[in-house]
């Protein structure tokens, strides 16, 4: 069985959601134990990147005042948006748009390691779907820099393993929010 | 192959779905999300199988460009075909929908024109009757 296989997410936390009206945040904490250095590369770099995070850049995001296109991995139809890079203290802080949302990276030394958090905000019917799609991106991350790779997995693909529906399940109890069916488009069309 | 989606874009997918069903009474048919990807779609209920309108967000240049230079030359993004005109421009405009052009007859069909809110003028269609082969 390879790592890929073996792998199973831990249960759901190091996530909360502040609530501002109609606009929810989602705050993502992970502890790594690499340092602010190495995280702030994978971050940054697009080949790292590809081995980890929901969407591809075509350049590096390390970079101020730089335009970055960001290509969202697995969508039903191709889904490309241009973001500048507005803030970039490395190894500290990270700041861009993904579509319409806000990233905000913020890199803590801890110990040997790193404590990373992430702000996101997300449309809130699918902020469960969010938390339990990063929750497996960091676990992938964690593979990555600990020079284990197990590969991507994200969209559809992360979505057909059990254990982001569990993930998904636990999030929206901890929030406190019913979280929808997931009806992908094909089953949609039986039931409907 | 079939044709089973078309797609327009909106510049806010919420305001564009209460549009859709609310003002010209299609039913969402699609909603789900990826990211900031968003895929929603709408279908007629007379025709719940049939092809499904995907409400696209115009979140690139090239998206909002192309829309507002269509909107801008008068060009529809996209045309419903409906076998009474005259009643859906009544009850779509009841609605509260700003019509363009009134039904007005041109070759072949009766064609009415609506602002959908989102950035787009549609285009309703009813096809001349056919004459009894």
């Amino acid at each position: 069985m390879t790592a890929r296989e073996q792998y199973a997410p831990g249960p759901a936390s190091g996530a909360q959601v502040r609530r501002d009206g109609e606009k929810w945040t989602l705050i993502l904490v992970r502890e790594l134990r690499h340092s602010p250095e190495k995280v702030w590369q994978a971050l940054t770099d697009p080949a790292q990147l590809r081995e980890w995070a929901p969407f591809d850049a075509d350049r590096s995001l390390g970079t101020v005042g730089s335009t970055v296109k960001l290509t969202t991995v697995g969508a039903p139809k191709p889904h490309v948006t241009e973001t500048t890079v507005t803030r970039a203290d490395a190894p500290k802080a990270l700041e861009y748009k993904w579509g319409g949302f806000d990233m905000r990276w913020e890199l803590e030394a801890v110990g040997g390691g790193t404590r990373l958090t992430l702000w996101t905000n997300i449309d809130r019917r699918f902020i469960s779907m969010g938390a339990a799609g990063w929750h497996i991106c960091f676990d992938v991350l964690d593979h990555l820099l600990r020079g284990t790779p197990i590969g991507r997995m994200v969209a559809g693909e992360a979505m057909k393993f059990g254990h982001w529906q569990r993930l998904n399940a636990e999030y929206a109890k901890q929030f406190g929010i019913e979280t929808r069916n997931w009806p992908p488009p094909a089953a949609q069309r039986r039931s409907q | 192959m079939k044709i089973k989606l078309t797609s327009v874009y909106v510049d806010d997918q919420d305001k564009a779905l209460r549009f859709y069903t609310q003002v010209l009474g299609f039913a969402k048919k699609a909603d789900f999300s990826q990211g900031p990807f968003r895929w929603l779609t709408v279908a007629s209920p007379e025709e719940p199988d049939g092809t499904e309108l995907q409400l696209a967000l115009n979140a690139n240049p090239a998206a909002k460009a192309y829309q507002q230079a269509l909107f801008q030359q008068g060009q529809p993004a996209a045309m419903f075909f409906t076998d009474d005109v005259k009643g859906d421009y009544e009850r779509v405009k009841a609605r509260g929908a700003e019509f363009t052009m009134p039904p007005t007859d041109v070759t072949g069909s009766t064609i009415a024109m609506l602002k959908d809110t989102c950035g787009n003028l549609i285009q309703l269609t009813q096809l001349a009757r056919r004459k009894a082969q």
